[in-house]
């Protein structure tokens, strides 16, 4: 009985330590990033930033997380204990999407609206080079020995991808329309959302041959792992869908209606949730992973963006903005 | 206040993924996907605004009229300008024209590194506050248009076109968009360097717009209305703003050269050109090639006043015209 006891306050103590995550999303339009409280399922606050925040990045020994103000030309790093405000990096041009090689040696910015690629050497932030590449850079990724970044170049349908010590061009083809996210689940397989169409395309990575496809949804555009290597998650933003991939088997396994252009994804500490922003409603969802249904979807600024969560409670004591909404369980 | 913002954001997006998305999608325009969304919302706005100019600021000129119109068809044609206008049509044009310019030096302007800070977030006061924000960005705004309105007045190629603007003999709360398309291009291109380079945010640009425009439209009412003494001093008012189209009279051929303020006087106050007589004066110019714009349609005053703006940048157009008394007589 008392071990019974013991077991159940652990368990409150235990959900009750998973839920403190706090969520951080930038809203693109609004030039600020909120924060909001996994467990109130609420904005907590709303902290301005530069102009045009899309996306963000956590430093490789984990202890900061890099927010991107393209306009102003900024990184903005936050401590990812406590979300305080550290430090800001000046001139770093038009850092939309960016990324660390996983050796943490390489950081790579693609300046969408500037059309060039950045590479850094990661250690002080040294350019090494800027790759002027006509297209609309996208996304990127990098292969697991931190040799290569592959880009997808938006306006063009292309991939690129670039030798990371010499910073030269290994390879260029041609994918499809509106190539954005991309992925490398093994060492033999690039995979890339195609948002002008409704599939993802698999992509050799050592010359760029194109091996095959899968149909996914309208306008298929970024993933999202869910932690074991073989599934990943995938936004379709004009089917406002999110498919769980196979990778390994190559196919759909589950959709998940979230409406609104779903984007960019995170998931909770414990695995339970998947937040999703929803650009065009200006909220974020959330997902329950163990249904596969969006359940709450919460109120944040416009065009939500880039989202990350973080274990620990950044705000604790404080109090939300606004109730919080299930808005999306009506949808 | 939430509630209202989902309202709205919702009409958006539903006109958006039920229309837009689909075209875009099936066109094969997806890298247009976050501007056409915005685009969606300017139309939404224009529907609002042409709703307010026609149930409401239209009910007060015909309670309170200040003089009688002999002739609707001439106000019938403003009403095409503001439909085409705030219906995104001419926007439109505009946009696809000003796009690749205000990119290119945006481009510049962040490349080099010359951007300003976001102001927003360095003056005390206007960082935690989203109102004094707007308030800031739209009486800088309106500072810009107030010299860019003095240069439409000042250069004689560009008074060729911005006089089809003063033509109109029956000033109503239609008139504010009575413009040519290549005077809404200039004056676009210079309003969105200028925003772009002082960083207005997107949010607050929208608002700008839709805020001043009204307040614009209502200062063409044919109304006699002035503010007060106080009021009149912080927002251009109907009678402030009818000196500025009043016809020109022998001891002051060019009185509209004053009250240039779009929506705050104070421009006119410190620099000299504002005028607060009260007197009634007729609305229109004195040249009659000017005056004919009154007997044409969007059309032919698009045409005709093409020409005279062509006539008065190219010299050897300007030839004088000609009259039927001098033609010589048929062999």
């Amino acid at each position: 009985m008392r071990n019974l006891a013991f077991a159940l306050i652990a368990m409150i103590l235990g959900t009750a330590a998973a839920r403190a995550d706090s969520v951080l999303v930038l809203n693109s339009e609004d030039a600020s990033y909120s924060i909001l409280s996994r467990s109130h399922r609420a904005e907590m606050k709303r902290v301005p930033i530069g102009r045009e925040p899309h996306h963000l990045i956590a430093t490789p020994d984990g202890s900061e997380v890099l927010l991107a103000s393209t306009v102003t030309n900024e990184l903005t790093a936050l401590d990812t204990r406590t979300g305080e405000r550290r430090r800001v990096v000046r001139n770093v041009v038009d850092p939309y999407q960016l990324g660390f090689s996983p050796d943490g040696k390489w950081f790579v910015t693609a300046a969408n609206r500037l059309d060039h690629i950045d590479i850094y050497q990661a250690d002080g932030l040294k350019l090494a080079r800027r790759i002027f590449m006509d297209g609309t850079p996208s996304h990127l990724a990098f292969d697991a020995e931190s040799k290569t970044v592959f880009v997808t170049l938006q306006e063009t349908g292309r991939v690129v991808a670039f030798d990371l010590a010499s910073q030269t061009l290994k390879w260029t083809t041609e994918v499809g329309s509106a190539p954005a996210g991309l992925i490398m689940p093994d060492a033999d397989r690039l995979i890339v959302a195609l948002t002008g169409d409704d599939r993802i395309i698999v992509v050799d990575p050592k010359n760029g041959a194109i091996k095959g496809a899968l149909k996914t949804g309208k306008a298929a555009h970024n993933f999202f792992p869910r932690g074991d290597g073989r599934y990943w998650f995938l936004s379709n933003r004009v089917e406002g869908t999110i498919s769980l991939l196979d990778t390994q088997d190559m196919k759909v396994v589950a959709t998940i209606k979230v409406p609104g252009g779903p984007d960019d994804m995170a998931i909770t500490a414990d695995g339970k949730e998947m937040w999703v922003t929803q650009r065009f409603l200006r909220r974020v969802a959330v997902v329950d992973l163990e249904k596969m249904k969006m359940v709450a979807s919460v109120p944040v600024g416009k065009s939500p963006h880039g989202i990350m969560i973080f274990k620990d409670d950044w705000l604790i004591g404080g109090s939300p903005l606004r109730a919080a909404s299930t808005a999306g369980e009506r949808r | 206040m939430r509630d209202l913002v989902d309202i709205w954001v919702g009409i958006q997006t539903w006109l958006f993924e039920s229309l837009v998305a689909p075209l875009l999608y099936g066109l094969g325009l997806m890298e247009w996907f976050e501007p056409a969304f915005n685009a969606v919302e300017f139309v939404m706005l224009g529907a609002v605004q042409i709703a307010i100019i026609a149930f409401g600021m239209r009910l007060i000129e015909k309670r309170w009229p200040l003089e009688r119109h002999p002739d609707e068809r001439l106000v019938g044609v403003d009403r095409v300008y503001t439909v085409l206008n705030k219906l995104g049509v001419v926007p439109l044009l505009v946009f696809a024209v000003t796009y690749p310019i205000t990119n290119q030096i945006e481009y510049a302007v962040r490349a080099w590194g010359l951007m300003v800070p976001p102001l927003d977030q360095m003056l005390p006061g206007l960082e935690d506050s989203a109102l004094a924000s707007f308030l800031f960005y739209f009486v800088l705004y309106d500072f810009a248009a107030y010299w860019v309105h003095r240069a439409q007045h000042k250069l004689g190629w560009w008074w060729a076109l911005h006089s089809l603007h003063h033509s109109q003999r029956q000033v109503t709360v239609w008139s504010d968009d009575r413009n040519h398309i290549l005077d809404n291009f200039l004056v676009t291109l210079s309003l969105v360097v200028f925003a772009q380079f002082v960083g207005v945010q997107p949010e607050d640009y929208v608002l700008i717009l839709m805020v001043g425009r009204l307040i614009e439209s209502f200062s063409h009412a044919n109304i006699d209305l002035g503010f007060g003494r106080i009021g009149r001093w912080l927002v251009v008012s109907p009678r402030f703003h009818r000196l500025h189209h009043a016809l020109g009279t022998a001891q002051d051929r060019r009185i509209y050269d004053h009250n240039f303020a779009p929506v705050f006087p104070i421009w006119d106050i410190l620099f000299g050109t504002a005028i607060y007589d009260g007197k009634y004066r007729p609305t229109g110019v004195d040249d009659p090639r000017i005056d004919a714009d009154n007997g044409r349609g969007w059309l032919g005053q698009q045409v005709t006043v093409l020409g005279r703006f062509l006539r008065a940048v190219v010299p050897t157009l300007r030839r004088a015209p000609a009259q039927p008394g001098l033609r010589p007589p048929a062999e």
